[in-house]
This record gives C-alpha cells, sequence and structure tokens, in this order.
C-alpha cells in the first residue's frame, strides 16, 4: 500500500468513526474500499474495549467490604487466632502458618457458622527457593461457600500437622503429598508412601528431583540417544 | 516319508516328533492375562467375540503357572518392573512374551522424561514379539500373535543345537 493510499484511509476512518460512512463507500476501487473498512472496523472494535476496561479501572475504589469467603473467613480466622496468617488477605486463598493448623482445621470444621465438612482436594506445591507450599481447597456442604489455605513450609523442615483425623480423605491426599513432595504430616497415622515403591528415592515433583540410577538393578536411562 | 509311506491305514499320520511338538505348541499358545495400561483394552477387545482370539487356540489364563505367553499389555513402571520379572520367572518352559504398545517396546510416551516407567519390557524379560502401537489394533496384536506361532512352529526342541 502506498503512503497515500494510507493516509487517505485513515482519514476516512476517522470520518467513519464520527458516523460519517459516505466517503468510504463512495470509493471506486474495491481492495481499497474493502481495506478502508476493515481498518475501520478494526477501530471500532479498539474503541470498545477501551471504554469497556475504562470503568473497571475505578470500580475497586468505590467498592464495600469484601465479601470474598477468602477475605471473609480470613479475617474470621484472624480474629480467632491471631498471629496465624502469614500473608495479607487476598481474593484467592488465606495464607497460614504451620504451627496451630490442626487447631485452625477443627475449628473450621466445628464452627456452625462456617462447617467447612468436605475437604475437596490437599495437594502441593514447589515454589522453588526452599519454599514448599500445601494447599487445602475447602468446601461447607450446608453453607456452600469454599476456601482456599494455603501453607508454606521450608524444606529443611517440611513439616505440617496432619488433618487426617479431621477430614478422613486427607488420609490418601496426604499421603500422595508427601509421596511426590516430601512433605511430613505430623500426626498421620499411616504416613508412607502412596504410589511410588516404598524404597524409592527422592520426590518426583520437586524441582531439584534427579531421577535415580538404578532401581533394583535396573539402570535408568537417563539421556535416550537417535530419537530426537 | 520314504520307508513308512504308505504302511498305514488312511487315518495314521506319520510325522517327526521333532515337528509334532512343535506343531502342538504353536497352535495352542495359551496367553496370560496381563493388561496394566490401555492396551488391555485392545487386548481384551481381540479375546472377545468379535476377533475371537480362541479361533487361533488361545485362550487367557489367570495363572502364569497355566500360560505359555505373557502378553505385556500397557506402560510398566518401575514398581511394576519387578512383578513382571516374578511373573515371568513363574511361568513354565516353554515361554513367550510379546511386548505390546509402545509403553511395552520403548517407554513410548515415557521415553524421555518417565522418571518411573521401564523404557521397553527387555530389560527385564526377554521379548519375542513386539507389536507397535499406542494402541495396537486388535488386527495388530493377531499379526503379532501369528508371527509368534511361526516362531514356534519353527522350533525343534529335540534336535540338539551345535554349539
Amino acid at each position: 500500500m502506498s503512503a497515500d493510499q494510507e493516509k487517505l484511509i485513515a482519514e476516512l476512518v476517522e470520518k467513519g468513526l464520527a458516523g460519517d460512512m459516505e466517503p468510504i463507500n463512495a470509493i471506486e476501487d474495491r481492495v481499497l474500499r474493502s481495506k478502508a473498512k476493515a481498518a475501520l472496523a478494526k477501530a471500532k472494535r479498539a474503541a470498545k474495549v477501551a471504554a469497556a476496561s475504562a470503568p473497571a479501572e475505578e470500580k475497586p475504589a468505590e467498592e464495600p467490604p469484601s465479601d470474598n469467603p477468602n477475605q471473609k473467613f480470613g479475617k474470621m480466622i484472624e480474629d480467632k487466632f491471631p498471629g496465624s496468617l502469614d500473608a495479607d488477605l487476598n481474593d484467592t486463598h488465606i495464607q497460614l502458618k504451620p504451627d496451630n493448623w490442626f487447631d485452625i482445621a477443627t475449628w473450621l470444621k466445628s464452627e456452625p457458622a462456617l462447617h467447612f465438612d468436605s475437604l475437596q482436594c490437599q495437594t502441593g506445591m514447589d515454589l522453588g527457593e526452599n519454599i514448599l507450599e500445601a494447599r487445602y481447597n475447602l468446601h461447607s456442604m450446608t453453607h456452600d461457600h469454599m476456601i482456599e489455605i494455603r501453607i508454606a513450609v521450608t524444606r529443611d523442615k517440611p513439616n505440617i500437622p496432619s488433618i487426617e483425623q479431621i477430614w478422613r480423605i486427607g488420609d490418601w491426599f496426604e499421603r500422595e503429598t508427601y509421596d511426590m513432595f516430601g512433605f511430613h504430616f505430623d500426626g498421620h497415622r499411616d504416613h508412607r508412601r502412596m504410589l511410588l515403591p516404598e524404597d524409592w528415592e527422592g520426590y518426583p515433583l520437586r524441582k531439584d528431583y534427579e531421577v535415580q540410577e538404578t532401581y533394583h538393578g535396573i539402570i535408568v536411562p537417563k539421556v535416550k540417544q537417535g530419537w530426537e | 516319508m520314504g520307508l513308512l509311506e504308505n504302511r498305514f491305514q488312511d487315518n495314521v499320520v506319520v510325522a517327526k516328533l521333532d515337528k509334532l511338538i512343535g506343531w502342538a505348541r504353536s497352535t495352542s499358545p495359551w496367553y496370560f492375562q496381563f493388561g496394566l495400561a490401555c492396551c488391555a483394552i485392545e487386548m481384551m477387545a481381540t479375546a472377545a467375540s468379535r476377533h475371537d482370539l480362541e479361533r487361533l487356540g488361545m485362550m487367557p489364563r489367570s495363572s502364569p503357572r497355566q500360560a505359555d505367553v505373557m502378553i505385556v499389555a500397557g506402560t510398566v513402571t518401575m514398581k511394576m518392573a519387578l512383578r513382571v520379572k516374578k511373573l515371568y520367572e513363574q511361568m513354565a518352559d516353554p515361554k513367550y512374551v510379546i511386548a505390546m504398545g509402545s509403553c511395552a517396546t520403548s517407554g513410548g510416551p515415557y521415553w524421555q522424561h518417565g522418571y518411573h516407567v521401564l523404557k521397553g519390557v527387555d530389560i527385564v524379560v526377554p521379548v519375542d514379539v513386539y507389536v507397535p502401537g499406542c494402541p495396537p489394533r486388535p488386527e495388530a496384536l493377531i499379526e503379532g500373535l501369528l508371527k509368534l506361532q511361526e516362531k514356534i512352529l519353527e522350533e525343534r526342541p529335540l534336535t540338539r543345537k551345535m554349539a
């Protein structure tokens, strides 16, 4: 496209945005006309997106105190067990310290206003830099609300109180998390590996995991050649 | 057949015992019901009425002691590898192994990054026939089994092998 045509299209788009479609429709060259129309459509879409995103930026300022369950129940936990939060409250999760997690969990299940009777998922995460994080997704069947609890520990001391006796499903969840990440769940009554054999070395979902060289005399080839 | 020919009644067949044993073995290789992953579904389909393995003289056995052929159908993990070996050792001679599908032949999709998968079942047991596919269609498995039958048919169990 020549510079002249570009300039012409820019002018036409400007007019089109203002509501004047006449000049575009009056172009005789078909290719040029369709190019101008495409440019106009693009400009209109961009304007629409800009209009949609603008009010969203202003919204949080006038919002009332959040009724997000992670904010609401995080505050309740902080009131009941002062100093147990590990980070500021936010919309996605509640960050707790491992120390009195067992008491908090017991309270979360027994408190009538919360009544988290279902542990939907428990898993782990290796955040790198020596930090491992256990995550718990809790749901209440009676009140139909859910929260996510996260507890960060270090690799040197990956101890977290076990909630296996509070939510029985936690038995296998915690065993799998131990199997894959090497957390230690204090108070778990059957603290064994879940999937891998008992004599497996290392925890495979840690970032620094290294595949063992042999397993019971079976050589594990590390680098495969010829198939790349 | 030389000297023996036409000396007996019509319903008498004369054959070398050596060949006869090979023929008998090749037409009734009972296989070990041993599914490990998705390949097991194809193996079941092969055994079921549409493809019907029994017309080849094959029937599934649930015990390694009654089986002649072990079809390793599926991904063999490190944990399972020890058991595969143990089961193979419990089978009575003569015994054969078919590696069915990519996982059993080479590790398949876990070739490079599967820390827990045995890269081919031939690392722990000797394999007679490899059947490629992910998973192989029943026709492919039958092809493999026919190849195995050919192999058994050519065996001469009574002939002394030259060193």
